[in-house]
């Protein structure tokens, strides 16, 4: 078993030499340390180019040893062939952390795997840990550390990821961002040289501000102890994974992109099944899944009720709940008697709850309020809880005069109306507190909403019942595996 | 010296189905009851002793494939039909049959498969799922990798879409999951605990009362292990 890394001060560098840096735009060595500057890194940066005075307004050094005070981190964007001799001059200056973002290492034939070789060589000589080469860069909220390729300013959370592939794992950052979905930590791991997938998940599973694990995976090595790393930490914290490469042409993409090489895609599911890992297969539902999984508990089983304005959408909810082995429990006498007083006497008085087309948004919460609290269930789905896009705001108002002012004074009671799904969404999230169970909103279409639901109300929302579904059943497999008894094998 | 060992010896990089057998059930696993014959009398000799009806089975390590070179002699009732059987098996003119195997006849109600892989990453594997001409067909397998937990185990059985297989059906009992979730284990400690042992094939595991047992098993040895 391989010993624990500590990598606190890798994402916690009180001082970064930069090597590399450079006046061209075009050119990581700018891109990068701008990126720094501009995400407010709190430690110091220090430049490093022999041929510069002066850096975006901050002074440049013409090697590391030339820099005053100590360094904790490095980051190389130079070309490959100058990285060993450069580690000689982070070990002289007792530099712990290297990034090496640099590429033209293992991933480009033996040639490069040589150098790589290399690399880690002279780095164990100085105990010297190596984060790629050929990374994306990482990213950290408590120091605003934003060492990242693209300019990608990640939301803060207690979500943290390391990805294999640095642009899948930039665009999680994104798709965070757009859906007010927070970062705590990010690393692009690279090719792995030295720090690899099972470390990172190792220290994100024993660190306090990270509260769910989301990873990015093509290979695993021979030997490896990601599972038995994975055992351990996922009965902490759920660990999410996307595991590219599980068919034969995209094992074949794999192992000529991060030099990995992909593995039997059955074995992998049973392994990771063992071990406690969500797996999830397509690149939507990592997101869907961090999601729920960052902002709702875990419910406690399967059940699920159903809340929806019209019919149609909860028969396709219920569907989607049995094709994927949720439970749809039929409504008890007490709960139908307590909705009886919400709802019109034409209502289903069954689960799905179908409010027959009521729109308004007091019996709406009401009846969210029941199922919540309904005992039998252990999460619920709520349809059309946004009724934001229901008026069409832009259209043209055409006909007669009269008709002109009674569609002019509809739109202002909408508008009116729009602005209480604040209080929709802040009944729900104290819903979500009071009962311990997930209430999942579906907008029913896109919306402009989803960032701020998560971000601003803590309420976790999807366009279509199908991906609300697939993101709860995630929660109930992670249910099953946290009540799985611990053995010792 | 034990059953692998021997086997290498005789240069053989698999174990026929009676040493596979016989190896599994030093371990737990249950199998059909069966010896070698090497002639007719001793055939019908063993034949008594299972009781009818038997199946008679060419017997050596190189003949993995019996039914498509008509090696298999299924639901014998009779002394005649066992003697009729052993004359046909070792007369068969695409194979120089000297030994025969004579077992117990399980007809059973359910076929499953047992299995044992070693994965380039992750080591000894142990796999579950529907056995027989399913297996190939279907591919409604499930993996695990050793040493599995008895929770692993009981997991597995969940994780094959034909798992209603496994409950009662018929009239005929649920198979008994503690019994599986041992051979299951077992599979599993074998992988850990023989570098010999390169793969194992239990197909079909046939489900007789509710109980599981191996009616033809394959032990692939690791002839490159065995060198070092």
């Amino acid at each position: 078993m391989r010993t624990k890394r500590d990598l606190d001060i890798l994402f916690n560098p009180r001082s970064i030499a930069f090597i590399g840096a450079s006046q061209n735009p075009a050119k990581w060595g700018f891109i990068i340390p701008l990126n720094i500057l501009k995400g407010q890194f709190k430690g110091e940066l220090y430049p490093v180019n022999p041929r510069l005075e002066s850096f975006l307004g901050i002074p440049c050094y013409p090697s590391v040893g030339a820099i005053p005070g100590s360094v904790d981190l490095a980051i190389i964007t130079t070309p490959a062939k100058t990285v060993p001799s450069l580690i000689d001059e982070c070990g002289a200056k007792g530099i712990r952390f290297v990034i090496v973002v640099s590429s033209n290492f293992s991933e480009t034939g033996p040639e490069g795997a040589e150098l790589e070789r290399e690399l880690v060589e002279r780095a164990g000589r100085y105990g010297i840990t190596i984060v790629g080469p050929n990374t994306m860069g990482i990213y950290s909220a408590a120091s605003r550390l934003n060492a990242l390729m693209p300019p990608v300013v990640p939301l803060e959370g207690r979500l943290s990821m390391f990805s294999q592939s640095g642009n899948v794992g930039v665009q999680m950052l994104y798709w965070g961002n757009n859906k007010g979905l927070g970062f705590n930590k990010f690393v692009s791991s690279g090719n792995e040289a030295d720090l690899t997938c099972e470390d990172y998940l190792a220290y994100f599973g024993d660190d306090e501000a990270t509260e769910v694990i989301l990873g990015y995976m093509e290979g695993i090595d021979p030997g490896s102890d990601l599972i038995r790393v994975a055992r351990r930490v996922c009965r902490k914290k759920p660990v999410l994974i996307f595991k590219g490469g599980r068919t034969a042409t995209g094992g074949k993409a794999a192992a000529s992109h991060s030099g990995a090489m992909a593995g039997s895609s059955r074995v992998l599911k049973g392994v990771f099944r063992q071990a406690g890992i969500v797996e999830i297969a397509e690149s939507q539902g990592l997101i869907d899944a961090a999601k729920i999984f960052s902002a709702y508990p875990i419910p406690k089983g399967n059940r699920v009720g159903i809340l929806t304005r019209g019919g149609g959408w909860g028969v396709i909810t219920a569907d989607a709940c049995e094709e994927h082995g949720l439970v749809v429990p039929p409504l008890p006498e007490e709960i139908i008697r307590r909705l009886d007083k919400i709802l019109p006497p034409y209502w289903s008085r069954g689960n799905p709850v179908d409010m027959a087309a009521n729109i308004l948004l007091e019996p709406f919460m009401e009846c969210m309020e029941a199922l919540a609290e309904w005992d039998e269930v252990d999460s619920v789905i709520a349809l059309g809880g946004s009724i934001q896009g229901i008026f069409d705001f832009e259209a043209k108002v055409e006909g007669t005069k009269e008709l002109k002012e009674v569609i002019i004074l509809a739109r202002e009671v909408a508008r009116e109306y729009t602005t209480q799904n604040d209080v929709v969404l802040d009944h729900t999230r104290d819903l979500v507190d009071r009962t311990g169970k997930p209430v999942v909103v579906v907008t029913l279409g896109d919306y402009e909403g989803f960032k701020s639901d998560l971000r601003d109300h803590g309420v976790v929302s999807y366009p279509t019942p199908e991906r609300a579904v697939k993101a709860l059943k995630r929660m109930v497999e992670y249910r099953r595996f946290l009540d799985s008894p611990v053995e010792e094998i | 010296m034990n059953i692998l060992e021997e086997a290498l010896k005789r240069g053989e990089k698999t174990l026929s189905e009676n040493d596979s057998k016989r190896f599994l059930a030093e371990h737990g696993i249950p199998v059909t009851k069966e010896k070698i014959a090497t002639s007719e009398g001793e055939a019908v000799k063993i034949a008594g002793e299972i009781g009818y009806p038997v199946v008679l089975k060419a017997s050596g390590s190189e003949f993995a494939h019996k039914t498509e070179m008509n090696l298999i002699e299924l639901d014998l009732r009779t002394e005649t039909e066992v003697r009729e059987a052993f004359k046909r098996l070792t007369g068969n003119p695409k194979a120089k049959v000297e030994e025969v195997l004579v077992q117990q006849m399980i007809k059973g109600d359910r076929e499953l498969v047992v299995g044992l892989t070693r994965d380039p990453q992750f080591g000894p594997c142990v796999m579950f799922g529907l056995g027989g001409i399913f297996t190939e067909i279907l591919e409604d397998v499930a993996f695990r990798v050793a040493p599995l937990t008895r929770w692993d185990a009981y997991d597995m059985m969940e994780d094959i879409k034909a798992k209603k297989i496994l409950e009662a059906f018929r009239g005929k009992p649920a198979v008994d999951r503690e019994v599986l979730a041992d051979i299951l284990i077992t599979i599993g400690k074998i992988g850990l605990d023989y570098d010999l042992v390169k793969e194992i094939d239990v197909n079909p595991l046939k489900i007789l009362n509710g109980k599981p047992v191996a009616v033809d098993a394959l032990v692939v040895l690791d002839t490159d292990a065995a060198k070092q």
